[in-house]
């Protein structure tokens, strides 16, 4: 064991030292992916978990640490910075090399992205289940990893700014705009939402007070889902699609169209989530209008995707990535259509503090960004290691379970979301409500069962593609790539197609 | 009609293709079809609804006069007809785009087939118990999507791939047709229609 270890470490630190400018550095992109999907399993293992606490509460079995508040933000920390930004350093990191045609800018610093992210998300989750938090929802690490995550994001920066800055194609290809707003806006909404000041090494509290603290809050939890969730993946999209296609985004024009609209317009949505709350009526109102407008350039991406898959079909034959990434566009769209709908007053008010709201996030997290991750790692995971999938059959499996449990999760939701939103509110005739929370919870029940099966069929589904991939890369290395010469005029989007 | 579904798990895709070949005029396949499954539910719905009230979850089940049980069942008669021939003609819209028949009657025939589950399904309204109803149609919307994957590509005479894609895009806007149905019901209960809510 003990030289086993010594093996592996030793390649490990070779790999790291390994520098050449000719080739591609993909090595780090394979511990990224690998990484990513530990965190899938992990940070999805446990949202099946709090999901049967709710149905059966006393299997915490009276630790605090097994408690629902506690594993709920591992849960959510796990699988939005573990699976999801490790998902996307690896990705940004693949397609930028590609798309500028030359090799990682720092690449010892993209190794420490790589390490670095995920020592603090690992050793952020233990602090979470140990009781530290700073309460902010999406942001609940403690100072001392807020300080770690903006140097190691910063160093992202560094790699993927100097990467484009030494590129060899003139035009920035669109992918790495979403992924460059992923850098710069997440950077700046952490940066300003974790403004604190410690009392102790695990404990903190905010420069904001009141309802500037909300406001803060929400601009950075809504722009965080907006760059990170949407944006950053639509990155993803953008590179991965064309490749498995093999032909060119359907309008590159719409796609540029539609980055800046995005841009533009998500900053603005934040109060959507402080609806009849204390913060100025205006401010809410002008929420609700830029949410509203948002649904023009997310539908524009989604048809410029669906237009590009639909005169790609006959690849559907052979490669079973393509059909995540198709489902991914039509949760994408729901997800898309969904969001500004509840953002509207009159339907937030319903809506609101119920489960419509859970299931409405996880049409975007399962539906859109687990599945167009599955779909971009059954693509990059063979070429990476040069060789064929181990079973497409698997894979297939995989497609029905994940489809079947985004579908259950989203219709479980849905029921108990409508049915919390007309309980709360109902009143009796002497205007009274008719029903006391407890009444209510105890009628959710079935539906959170309901919601339990969705999270383990998916979570089943997860876990073939973990084995598929171990399979596929038992015993073989990153296969190293030589960087082709750039020909005379050739634009970034013939380069990628 | 009916047995169609049923059919389908036993003989396969031979059925389909049968199908595929009948040359009904879009007239027959609305009357004979689609308006007999467009009004099952709300006769269900109907008799549920008077014989038990509604029971959305927490205690007492909610009992409405026998006129507005008409009324409830009237719209869903009308939502779902309407529903049907709406995405049949949203399907011959999309069939250039994905090679596929441009004949209505077919696109008919599609929904009447992929509609046939959940209104077998719809029997579970006769016990108007939310939750109930959403364990019964969930399974029925399984069988339906498994139908509906099957179906496209052999009743609308495409490849697979394509009929793949056309599936995966009508399912994506019958969910957007839910939810803003959802919504819609939910601005008007906002506004005084329907349950009063202490807003």
């Amino acid at each position: 064991m003990d030289t086993r270890f010594r093996t592996v470490s030793r390649s490990l630190a070779g790999e790291i030292l390994m520098v050449d400018s000719r080739t591609y550095n993909d090595r780090v992109v394979t511990v990224l992916v690998v990484l990513s999907l530990v965190w899938a399993i992990a940070g999805m293992a446990a949202g099946v978990f709090i999901a049967a606490e709710l149905v059966w509460p006393t299997i915490d079995m009276g630790q605090e640490w097994l408690s629902y508040g506690r594993l709920r933000t591992l849960h959510t920390n796990g699988v939005i910075f573990g699976f999801g930004v490790s998902a996307l350093m690896a990705t940004a990191f693949y397609s930028v090399q590609r798309t500028s045609h030359v090799t990682l800018f720092a690449p010892r610093l993209a190794w420490f992205c790589c390490i670095a992210w995920n020592l603090a998300v690992l050793a952020g989750g233990i602090s979470l289940l140990a009781g530290w938090t700073s309460g902010k929802e999406y942001a609940e690490l403690e100072w001392p990893f807020d300080i770690g995550i903006t140097i190691v994001w910063l160093s992202f920066a560094v790699v993927f700014f100097g990467t484009i800055v030494k590129r060899k194609v003139k035009a920035i290809y669109v992918s790495n705009w979403f992924y460059g707003a992923l850098i710069i806006v997440i950077a700046m909404l952490h940066v300003v939402n974790s403004m604190a000041i410690p009392v102790s090494i695990d404990k903190s509290y905010s420069m904001f007070a009141g309802e500037q603290d909300a406001i803060v809050q929400w601009w950075y939890g809504h722009n965080a889902v907006g760059f990170l969730l949407t944006g950053g993946f639509l990155g993803m999209l953008y590179y991965f699609l064309p490749k498995q296609a093999d032909r060119p985004i359907w309008s590159y024009r719409l796609s540029i169209v539609a980055f800046w609209a995005f841009t533009y317009s998500y900053i603005w949505a934040g109060p959507h989530h402080l609806h009849y709350n204390a913060i100025p009526e205006w401010v809410q109102s002008l929420g609700m209008v830029m949410s509203i407008i948002l649904l023009a350039p997310s539908w524009a991406t989604m048809v410029n995707g669906v237009m590009t898959v639909a005169g790609a079909w006959e690849k559907l034959k052979t490669d079973p990535a393509m059909k995540f990434i198709v489902l991914a566009l039509a949760f994408y769209g729901l997800a898309t259509f969904e969001g500004p709908m509840l953002s509207i007053k009159s339907v937030n008010v319903v809506s609101h503090f119920t489960d419509w709201t859970v299931g409405h996030v996880h049409s975007g997290a399962l539906g859109w960004n687990a599945m167009i991750t599955f779909g971009t790692f059954y693509f990059l995971v063979p070429r990476l290691v040069g060789a064929e999938l181990y079973s497409v059959r698997l894979a297939n499996i995989h497609f029905w379970l994940a489809l079947a449990g985004t579908m259950l999760y989203i219709l479980s939701m849905w029921g108990a979301g409508v049915s919390q939103g007309l309980l709360w509110l109902s009143l009796d005739e002497l205007g009274e409500l008719s029903y006391s929370f407890r009444d209510i919870m105890a009628s959710m029940v079935p539906y959170y069962a309901l919601r339990f099966v969705a999270g383990a069929v998916f979570l089943s589904g997860a876990i073939l593609m973990f084995y598929n991939f171990v399979k596929t890369m038992e015993n073989r290395t990153t296969v190293t790539r030589r960087i082709p010469e750039v020909r005379t005029a050739r634009s970034a989007v013939e380069a990628v197609a | 009609m009916i047995f169609v579904p049923v059919a389908v798990v036993v003989q396969g895709n031979k059925l389909f293709s049968h199908l595929g070949q009948e040359t009904a005029s879009v007239g027959v396949v609305v009357l004979k079809d689609i308006l007999p499954l467009a009004l099952i539910p709300p006769i269900f719905l109907y008799v549920g609804s008077t014989l038990s009230g509604w029971e959305i979850g927490a205690e007492d089940p909610i009992h409405l006069s026998k006129n507005i049980v008409l009324l409830v069942s009237l719209c869903y008669f009308v939502a779902l007809f309407a529903g049907f021939i709406g995405l049949a003609v949203l399907l011959r819209w999309m069939a250039p785009t994905y090679d596929a028949s441009l004949e209505l009657s077919r696109h008919l025939t599609v929904v009447a087939t992929v509609a046939t589950p959940m209104v077998i399904g719809s029997l579970a309204h006769l016990y108007p118990h939310i939750f109930v109803n959403m364990l019964v149609i969930i399974p029925a919307l399984i069988w339906s999507m498994f139908l509906l994957y099957r179906g496209v590509p052999v009743l609308l005479d495409t490849t697979p791939q394509q009929g793949m894609l056309m599936a995966s895009s009508l399912i994506a806007i019958v969910l957007v047709a839910t939810v803003t149905l959802l919504g819609v019901t939910v601005v008007l209960w906002t506004h005084g229609f329907g349950p009063s809510l202490g807003l």
